[in-house]
């Protein structure tokens, strides 16, 4: 595949002018960054965004955090889903790809996968579900925005390579960067926790990314039927093992309808 | 501002920077052509690298630094911004490691200055090592603790699950991580334990009891507490400990069911039944019919065939019962051979059909002890009306309605009807208030003197005192209902108490107050129910000795016919009396059955003639009256005759011996003060004696 010169600097400075339309969305980040940040702050400037605050109850009273209807304050909302998904709700609105016409196709299938996956993963890497599901939510915004830089080349990378290790191999080749690192450098600009950055960056090989490395790994298994399958034991860095796949799977499977609904993505 | 900072300052800094050890630092050149190269290193770098600061100076950054997947460097150089990136750093001596890189462009656009710091610095280390020992120690903690216990990140959805909790409810603990907990709550139980989750992440900490299912989907009952759990940085969750109470609730339910069931029958008792009316009542518009069953006869099963063989009766009896009503209806058992229904129905015919049912199946033959015997019973129906306020008022009333029953033939059933029901709530009412008159002593004495005729001067010998109870509403109540209800309701002893302590007191006042006009003694009327009480005896001598009388000073009287309704135990009690010395008198003697042979062996002080004998000497039927008074001289005893009503009675008594007498001819019964009165002055001794 033929190398393009992607210019990281001008796609980040693309996702700042966006960021400066949605300036709630903005607050919302730049807050529940913030450790000392209580529920209701968070939920105070979420108010001002009825689109946001709307998705954010949407998604506490869904069957996936097992409150469905019980939850009427939207503090008590950010309380349920916790801040990091509070975040990961308001980076897809500053990215502008909640409502963006021109995304990779399955994006958001895709992305709920990854949620999904990694939510039900956390634990056995010892990341907490709601770490691991805003990982997961956010890991594909790079590839957005690679969409957006190239539509055409960046559609027939997607065609060419499966989901996963192959395709980030494919991407550096192009780009000189992979799309979860990507995602690393956007979120580094918003001031993520590094904790969450290093896992983008180290998605490839190292330890920090055994995780989201195993997500990608699961939901190609569960999207893609002809998935070249990688051994479960070397992605997850020795955390998992074949025999332990089918169930989760399973229970992935059942999380990603919960969520689909829950975030109208 | 760096830029416009005077030459001494950039070089302090310079400086500072150059010698810091503890910081790496490198200045990288990217030029037009070629690799990124070092252009500078302070002390900190060249000790990471185990390099000269000289070797470093225009060597390619890529011998020294690589990303993850060898790709080219070129990312971490931003003209715009700094970038922050993970790299390999690799030393003189061929160790990799892995290091943070922040890179910051230098104005011009051709230098970059890298501070290198390894990704977990000493201090780093040493922090993580705590916290993981920290995390370690809590972890082994939970997840070897005995008491099930469960933590949520988000919501309902649980990050950890302790071995605890999977042992009780026998899965994994993957099947229980995320949302897969809620399918082991008891359905009816999850929306509790929802709702106690969405306070508890509210802040608050709860406790309550909910059911979960086991593998085997059986019942676990639990005591559940929660309290929330602060993730700085990621929100709110909370800790569950479950503690299984199930054996400790079966145990509980046991001694529930104990409590409030009968052991023979193993009906409920009426502590249940109470609850179950009043449960059925808390529904305005609810029917319900209550019907109470007597058995009949019961008491002649167990006199002749023994109480084992009652026992076995009732529990047959239950069997039936139980057989016989309809599912919802509740059967208890009220206490001895009574039972009572109570029938979710507003139909009365729906409740006589029921109560047809239970007599038909009661009437069928049971064999008890090799002897063929068929059960009756009465029962007494009422539907719940306006009037049913609680569960007392509908069981009294069907109570009431079962006693119509048996008064008109057992063996039937009766629906309760107005009148026998005002009727049983107007003696309720007099009951309570006859309790309340003797307890504030509002049950007064009238005195009758009894005077003996005998030689020149009549002679008071003593007065009979009387009770009367002039009720605040109805006014005088006759003594033989009040004593009755006594008699019916457990007030006997103390109306008897309160009648021997003030007939005392009043003649101990006497004797102080009429010195030789006094009557020699008083007598006191004795019911027949206290004529089992076997403190009788005792009451009798502590009063006589609190009041300074001596004991012949009183004398107590009792009926013919209550003196046969228990003659041994009556007989002994009137002997004890009799040895201290209380004289004792028989009343309305010869309207009983008394047994003469008996009579002798009694030790009686006075017979006293029944007032119907008295009464009929004037029309010439002088037999009985003649044969008592004969009777009593014949035996040694002393004969007085009640209801001497005129002169011509009182000279006929005295013509046949008797000459010991009271009646209205004398005088009526008085109040005290009258009575004392007329002992001063009406009583002939009196006249005679006093000018």
């Amino acid at each position: 595949m033929t190398a393009v010169g992607l210019d990281v600097d001008a796609v980040l400075d693309g996702l700042d002018q966006l960021s400066a339309q949605r300036p709630v969305a903005a607050q919302v980040v730049a807050t529940s960054n913030n450790d000392s940040a209580g529920a209701a702050d968070l939920a105070a400037i979420l108010g001002a965004d009825m689109a946001l605050a709307a998705r954010v109850m949407k998604l506490a009273n869904s069957a996936y955090f097992g409150l469905s209807g019980r939850v009427t304050s939207l503090q008590l909302a950010v309380t349920v889903v916790g801040f990091n998904t509070v975040r990961s709700v308001a980076t897809v609105a500053l990215a502008g790809i909640d409502d963006a016409q021109h995304l990779p196709d399955d994006f958001w299938t895709t992305s709920v996968h990854l949620a999904a996956a990694a939510g039900a993963l956390g634990p056995r890497f010892q990341v907490t579900t709601a770490d691991a599901l805003s990982l997961g939510l956010l890991a594909q915004l790079g590839a957005a925005l690679l969409h957006q830089a190239d539509p055409d080349g960046y559609a027939d990378l997607l065609g060419s390579t499966g989901l996963g290790l192959e395709r980030f191999r494919a991407e550096v080749d192009r780009y000189g960067i992979c799309s979860p690192r990507l995602t690393a450098e956007a979120l580094e600009q918003w001031h993520f926790p590094a904790g969450m950055v290093d896992a983008l960056h180290a998605v490839q090989s190292g330890a920090d990314g055994a995780l989201l490395r195993t997500a990608y790994e699961m939901t190609a298994r569960l999207l893609h039927p002809r998935h070249r399958t990688m051994a479960l034991d070397r992605v997850s860095d020795g955390r998992m093992t074949e025999a332990q796949a089918p169930a989760r799977l399973m229970a992935i499977r059942s999380d990603v309808l919960q969520l689909q609904a829950a975030l109208g993505l | 501002m760096p830029t416009s900072a005077p030459g001494d300052i950039v070089a302090a800094v310079l400086h500072a920077a150059a010698a810091d050890s503890a910081t790496a630092l490198l200045v990288v050149e990217l030029p037009g052509a070629g690799p990124p190269s070092v252009r500078w290193s302070n002390t900190g770098a060249t000790e990471l690298l185990g390099l000269a600061g000289s070797d470093l100076q225009g060597e390619p950054l890529h011998e020294y630094l690589t990303a993850p997947e060898g790709e080219p460097l070129d990312a971490i150089f931003r003209r715009e911004r700094p970038t922050t990136t993970v790299l390999t750093l690799r030393t003189a001596v061929g160790e990799s490691l892995a290091c943070r890189v922040r890179s910051t462009p230098a104005p011009g656009g051709r230098l970059w200055a890298l501070r290198v710091d390894p990704a977990q610095s000493e201090l780093e280390l040493a922090l993580r090592a705590s916290a993981d020992a920290h995390e370690q120690r809590f972890k082994v903690l939970a997840e070897r603790s005995p008491v099930p216990t469960l933590m949520s990140e988000q919501g309902m959805r649980l990050g950890h699950v302790n071995d605890a909790l999977c042992a009780l409810l026998g899965v994994t603990a993957d099947k229980l991580i995320g949302t897969g907990w809620m399918g082991h709550v008891h359905h009816e139980d999850l929306d509790l334990v929802a709702d106690t989750v969405v306070a508890v992440l509210d802040g608050e900490e709860r406790e309550l009891r909910a059911r979960f299912l086991d593998s085997r989907r059986e019942v676990r009952h639990t005591d559940m507490r929660f309290t929330p759990l602060r993730t700085p940085g990621v929100g709110e969750g909370f800790v569950a400990t479950l503690e299984d109470i199930t054996e400790r609730r079966a145990f509980e339910e046991q001694l529930n069911h104990q409590a409030t069931h009968d052991s023979l029958t193993g009906l409920p008792r009426r502590s249940r039944l109470w609850e179950h009316v009043t449960a059925a009542m808390a529904t305005p518009e609810a029917g319900l019919a209550c019907m109470f069953l007597d058995l009949d006869n019961f008491k002649v099963v167990n006199d002749s065939l023994g109480h084992t063989a009652g026992d076995a009766l009732l529990v047959e009896i239950a069997r039936r019962l139980t057989g016989a009503v309809r599912p919802g209806d509740l059967v208890a058992r009220f206490g001895g051979d009574e039972f009572v229904v109570a029938c979710a129905t507003s139909s009365l015919d729906g409740a006589l059909e029921v109560a047809d049912r239970i007599l038909r199946v009661l009437a069928e033959p049971v064999v008890l002890n090799g002897v063929e015997i068929r059960p009756r019973g009465s029962i007494g129906v009422v539907l719940r009306g306006p009037d049913h306020h609680c569960a007392d008022d509908l069981i009294r009333d069907c109570d009431i309605a079962m006693y119509q029953a048996k008064s008109r033939g057992k063996g039937r059933i009766m629906v309760l009807d107005e009148s026998a029901r005002s009727a049983a709530h107007d003696t309720l009412t007099l009951v309570a208030d006859l309790r309340q008159a003797i307890e504030e002593r509002q049950i007064t004495l009238h005195y009758q003197p009894i005077v003996e005729y005998d030689g020149h001067r009549p002679r008071l010998v003593s007065a009979e005192a009387l009770a009367r109870w002039q009720h605040p509403r109805r006014g005088s109540v006759p003594a033989d209902t009040f004593v009755r209800l006594a008699e019916e309701h457990g007030l006997v002893r103390e109306l008897g108490e309160l009648v021997l302590e003030t007939a005392c007191r009043a003649l101990t006042a006497w004797r102080v107050q009429l010195g030789s006009l006094a009557p020699a003694r008083v007598n006191v009327n004795l019911s027949a129910l206290q004529m089992s009480d076997n403190l009788l005896v005792q009451t009798v001598q502590r009063t006589v000795r609190r009041c300074g009388l001596r004991p012949e000073q009183l004398c107590v009287e009792i009926t013919e016919s209550a003196l046969m309704k228990d003659p041994g135990t009556a007989s002994t009690i009137l002997r004890q009396l009799r040895e201290h010395g209380v004289q004792v008198a028989i009343d309305d003697f010869g309207t009983g059955y008394s047994s003469l042979a008996y009579l002798r062996r009694l030790p009686v002080s006075y017979l006293k003639v029944d007032r119907s004998f008295v009464a009929e000497l004037e029309d010439g039927h002088t037999a009985v009256a003649q044969a008592v008074i004969s009777l009593a001289h014949n035996l040694g005893i002393g004969v007085v005759a009640e209801g001497v009503e005129s002169w011509a009675q009182q000279a006929m008594l005295a013509g046949m011996g008797c000459v010991v007498m009271q009646g209205f001819a004398i005088s009526p019964p008085l109040p005290e003060p009258e009575f004392v009165a007329w002992c001063r002055t009406a009583f002939p001794a009196a006249r005679q004696e006093q000018p």
